[in-house]
């Protein structure tokens, strides 16, 4: 049974074909198409009308690379939220279209629950598991009890975590987003360098907040003459746009990697410590970490290394960030069960999942 | 030229909420501070002012860009910090939100002061000491 997926709650504009739940037979994802030319010459960046001039191609790429033609599919899933409402509605309402057009029934699925499936895509899940999303819009933690029902276990109650890794980044002068650079660079730096003392937190324990390490991070910087060391990295990244690590390397000082280490050190160790306590509250026979920080090698190492006594699943690097694989995956049991959406269903910018 | 001092997260909650009461429907405000100063706090206390949610459920909106809160009275939360240009923010579509009668903050808006409407409020926040904020709020009418 295949499924159409659709993904456009952000950035990406995204189609994908599913098999079962479990084979991806293609997954295309906009910015990452190798000629632009393909539409018209403009990487979708942003909102409605980038999605808008992106959705064709996209869908029907993702159709070919398949080989697939519209009557293989059994269903069209489509993104209903969480996410900008004017960028969620051009993939819902292609997905509509094409759902009325040519009678495949439509399946909307939460852009949250899609990350935890892209985690578990052929994997016999046992329940109870606990799902951590980490990306630079989410940081949650789910209990997953059997039939994909959840529990709302903890949030943010202000930055999430990958955007507290691309704000340092750029407080540093290493770019906008820079996740990928910090966690390619904290290898080089000593992780117990620098102590940043945290808030305790009030309420829910298993709720994050990574504001303040945000800000300790750039009192840091204050309190450090940096002005010349940053202006060199601004300068690197005008004069090529994706430096490579030596490069980043001659114009970083030990301090500086020191800082990069410390600070992914404890974003880390906050995300696993939670989620490891979240486990043990609900007995999860498995964990789960997804979304765009799920590809830091620093938190995969980490967490291989406490050696915990069930299953940990993150998705493969190209899952881990927005896609419409996960979106089709995560479509596939409620296909198997006949959940369908009508086609009056709205976008919902605040959808949540439990 | 109004100016609050705030000494914890909580008063500067607390003095959002304070603030957002004498506000009409349709009012666009500008939270301006650097990086930490707790714009994302502020609104926080906005948001509950204004009964559209509890503090617990503001997040910053950065990746996200625009944060939708509260069912019959919108408050909508927008953030502008990883946009370079104003063609981008512009395409997010701030003049449909600015005409929806609710009130819309503005994290990062003085980047781009021609998407910004004319008359609007200012909130300037800035770091003290440690916890402590000074915070000011100017009404503009350009």
């Amino acid at each position: 049974m295949r499924i159409l997926g659709i993904e456009s709650s952000c950035d990406e504009t995204a189609a994908a074909v599913v098999e079962d739940g479990v084979s991806i037979l293609s997954s295309v994802v906009a910015s990452q198409l190798a000629t632009h030319a393909r539409y018209g010459g403009v990487v979708p960046e942003l909102a409605s009308r980038e999605h808008l001039r992106a959705i064709v191609p996209v869908v029907r790429l993702a159709l070919a690379e398949a080989k697939s033609s519209y009557s293989d599919l059994s269903a069209i899933a489509a993104t209903i939220g969480p996410g900008l409402v004017g960028s969620l509605l051009v993939g819902l309402t292609f997905a509509k279209s094409l759902s009325f057009a040519r009678g495949i029934p439509l399946i909307g699925v939460n852009h949250i629950e899609g990350h935890i499936h892209a985690a578990i895509l052929d994997a016999e899940l046992e329940f109870p598991a606990v799902a951590l999303i980490v990306s630079g819009g989410h940081t949650h933690l789910f209990e997953v009890n059997p039939g994909f029902s959840y529990q709302l276990m903890g949030k943010t109650r202000d930055d999430a975590a990958g955007e507290a890794f691309d704000k340092v980044a750029k407080l540093l002068g290493f770019g906008y987003p820079g996740g990928p650079v910090i966690d390619q660079l904290a290898p080089y730096g000593n992780p117990r360098a620098v102590k940043f003392t945290l808030a305790k937190m009030k309420g829910n324990t298993l709720d994050f907040s990574f504001s303040g390490l945000k800000t300790a991070v750039l009192r840091w910087t204050e309190a450090r003459d940096l002005g010349g060391e940053i202006q060199t990295r601004k300068d690197l990244l005008a004069a090529q746009a994706q430096p490579t690590v030596e490069e980043w390397l001659r114009v970083t000082p030990r301090a500086t990697l020191d800082v990069l280490a410390s600070f992914q050190r404890t974003v880390i160790e906050e995300l696993l410590r939670r989620a490891v306590a979240a486990a043990d509250a609900c007995g999860a026979r498995a964990l789960i970490i997804s979304g765009g920080v799920a590809c830091n090698s620093g938190l995969r190492a980490a967490t291989e290394e406490l050696h915990l006594p069930y299953p940990v699943y993150f998705p493969s690097k190209t899952l881990s960030t927005d896609n419409a694989a996960m979106i089709a995956a995560a479509a596939f049991p409620k296909l198997k069960r006949g959940e369908f959406t009508e086609l009056n269903v709205a976008a919902s910018a605040n959808l949540t999942l439990a | 030229m109004p100016t609050f001092r705030t000494a914890s997260e909580e008063e500067t909650i607390a003095l959002g909420a304070k603030l957002a009461q004498g506000w009409p429907p349709g009012a666009a405000v500008l939270l301006i501070g650097e990086l930490g100063a707790g714009k994302t706090t502020l609104a926080k206390g906005i948001v509950k002012g204004l009964g559209a949610g509890e503090p617990e459920d503001v997040s910053s909106p950065t990746f996200t860009l625009i944060h939708e809160y509260g069912r019959a009275r919108k408050v909508y939360h927008v953030d502008l910090y990883r946009l370079d240009r104003a063609s981008e923010a512009s395409r997010l579509g701030l003049e449909e939100l600015f005409d929806r009668n609710s009130v819309v903050l503005i994290e990062w808006g003085e980047k781009f002061p021609e998407l910004l409407p004319a008359v609007r409020y200012e909130i300037r926040i800035r770091t003290t000491e440690g916890d402590q904020r000074e915070i000011t709020v100017t009404s503009v009418n350009i």
